[in-house]
């Protein structure tokens, strides 16, 4: 199979196939121009200068998207996939400068500690991450599909590098409307769910500290992968992030520990830059649409509803015997 | 106002539940003698601008999603009195037959089966929470059924212009008459259904919404869908939303297309043979 379909299985609406290809096409030109940096942007902790909410909350509605790269590779993300047949020419593969820059001149891993950029994984765990990338270009069984393709949101930290989305406010709350998923954070003092309930977008507990939304997530199933490389946690994840903002910028770090999984704690870091009237359409960063304003009203983007699961049983999930994953039947795999 | 003291759950007596009644019901028809734009409710959230805040977790108690139509006890629904305005949905002569073949076929055919989105306005009546939160540009419905998203705008935009789009959930723009907001949805899919029993529309489905506050904890729900290709006129049908009051409640995400492959992605470490960690 090819990648095509795998990368934009979350259309909106019901885009035929062909608007898909054009769309696809659209952000290859696109990225000739710029589309990924190369450079982390790190916005420093502090006290919050900007709008303020009726609740006091730091402003920060809107729509935002990563800087680096999409989810191909977590730890290299300008690097394309490991093994990659079409040598990181493939068009699913938004991330990678053709030809491939030399890894100094990429952007570094989204692990910024340890100093390395590699998830400390436990040799197990290395093990079953390499397993599962050795088998992404010709999957033979169910499992080494990436869940995404069947239309599962794209989880923590996923979701974050995975189109651009969308945060609104209200008191007590920040909701985040991702291209696949939503993630609704409380700001109050409820204790988190039952730990025995375990979810694709985990449950999300925050507060500001100044410049900065803190968020302890837990109850993950750990069914989502960080990226096509196949970076995983279990389900006894437990992930504090803080979300730094600026003016027209944030950085995203999170602390995931996981002693089932990992030999120490580690760091991700993504930065993300905001969404304007003045950012063109590109298919990924703003997948918005123009409002139909009345006359005289300035131009302005809305989102439009996503469906996915609906349009197609997530196109892509396809195992190398061919037959579609489909939703009722489990596929027979070689 | 006395409507609120009735939901609060102090174990009022029968005689005192028979005043308030009384009084809930000289009051709305004391409202209703007014002119709607005329109309503010006592005894109901309010937004920081005024209008009413229908902010909240909702949840019908109803029979709807099993038959919008008035139907007795049947081995896959409870019985349920109806909640269509003159009881029956007026479809043509042809689509009447769609809809006993829906019927006949439900336990296959129901959209609900394979979680799609449920569509506009049955996600409203699933007996399934949904929670709203509420800004004055717009208004986000998020429906914990298939976790599906939905936008009310309320900044003064308009109906996607020239060949228009398709949504599972419409496109709804809204506009407060008075306490009421009143939704116009439009540029449906075809694809969903209106409830468990087959009921059914076309992709010329129009709705008009009105989401009224009672009381602190209470909206009635009414739509109405006028649809040319599958009703002979329109026809209207109306539902109470009661507001979830359970200690920290809050929405449980409920991804249910997942289901059907979730198995194949289990922790990677489960299976490991003894040694692993």
């Amino acid at each position: 199979m090819t990648n095509i379909d795998r990368d934009r299985i979350m259309t909106p609406r019901t885009w035929p196939m062909i608007s898909v290809v054009a769309a696809l096409l659209a952000v290859t030109q696109a990225g000739a121009q710029m589309r990924w940096s190369p450079t982390v942007v790190v916005d420093p902790e502090g006290p919050w200068t900007g709008r303020r909410l009726a609740d006091h909350q730091p402003d920060v509605q809107g729509v935002w998207s990563n800087d680096i790269a999409n989810h191909d590779n977590f730890t290299d993300p300008q690097g394309g996939i490991p093994g990659d047949p079409s040598k990181g020419l493939h068009v699913a593969n938004g991330a990678v400068d053709r030809p491939v820059k030399p890894r100094s001149e990429r952007a570094p891993s989204r692990v910024s500690d340890p100093a390395d950029g590699e998830v400390p994984f436990q040799p197990w765990a290395r093990a079953k991450q390499q397993e599962f990338l050795a088998n992404f270009f010709n999957p033979t069984k169910q499992e080494y599909i990436e869940p995404g393709a069947h239309c599962a949101p794209a989880g923590v930290p996923k979701s974050l590098y995975w189109h651009g989305y969308e945060i609104r406010q209200y008191p007590g709350i920040v909701l985040f409307l991702f291209n696949g998923g939503t993630r609704i954070i409380y700001l109050d003092s409820r204790p988190h769910l039952p730990s025995t309930i375990k979810l694709w977008n985990a449950d999300s507990r925050g507060h500001w500290e100044g410049n900065t939304l803190v968020v302890d997530v837990s109850n993950n199933n750990a069914k989502a992968r960080f990226g096509r490389t196949g970076e995983f946690a279990s389900e006894n994840v437990h992930v504090v992030e803080h979300y730094t903002f600026a003016a027209g910028h944030y950085t995203y770090k999170a602390v995931f520990t996981d002693p089932y999984v990992y030999t120490r704690p580690f760091t991700v870091t993504i930065p993300a830059h905001r969404i304007t009237e003045s950012t063109p359409q590109d298919g990924w960063h703003n997948e918005q649409e123009w409002a139909n304003q009345p006359p005289g009203k300035p131009p302005l983007y809305e989102n439009y509803e996503r469906v996915c699961v609906e349009n197609n049983h997530g196109h892509g999930a396809v195992v190398a015997s061919g037959k579609p994953a489909e939703n009722t039947a489990p596929v027979s795999t070689k | 106002m006395t409507a609120k003291s009735m939901t609060t759950g102090d174990s009022p007596g029968p005689a005192w539940s028979c005043i308030c009644l009384v009084v809930v019901l000289f009051a709305a028809s004391a409202a209703a003698a007014e002119a709607p734009h005329a109309t503010r409710l006592t005894g109901i959230a309010r937004a920081a601008d005024g209008r009413p805040d229908l902010s909240g977790i909702w949840q019908v108690i109803s029979t709807a999603d099993f038959d919008l139509e008035p139907h007795s006890t049947r081995k896959d629904a409870p019985p349920g009195a109806g909640v269509i305005e003159g009881d029956s949905i007026p479809y043509l002569p042809s689509a009447m037959k769609q809809r006993q073949a829906n019927f006949a076929a439900r336990d296959k055919l129901d959209p609900r089966l394979q979680c799609f989105t449920l569509g506009v306005p049955r996600d409203n009546y699933y007996p399934e929470p949904f929670q709203i939160l509420q800004r004055p540009r717009d208004l986000t419905l998020i429906y914990e059924f298939g976790n599906s998203v939905r936008t009310i705008h309320t900044n003064g935009t308009l109906h996607p212009a020239g060949d228009n789009p398709e949504f599972w959930l419409g496109d709804s723009r809204g506009s407060w008459e008075g306490d009421t907001l009143v939704v116009d949805v439009t540029d449906f899919t075809d694809k969903t259904w209106l409830d468990r029993a087959g009921n059914f529309h076309s992709d010329a489905l129009h709705v008009i919404e009105r989401w009224t506050p009672l009381d602190r904890d209470h909206l009635e729900y009414r739509a109405t869908l006028e649809d040319p290709k599958v009703f002979t006129r329109p026809w209207t049908l109306s539902v109470i939303l009661y507001r979830l009051k359970d200690k920290n409640i809050q929405l449980i995400e409920n991804y249910c297309y997942t289901l059907d492959y979730d198995r194949y992605y289990p922790f990677p470490g489960e299976g490991l043979p003894s040694g692993a960690p």
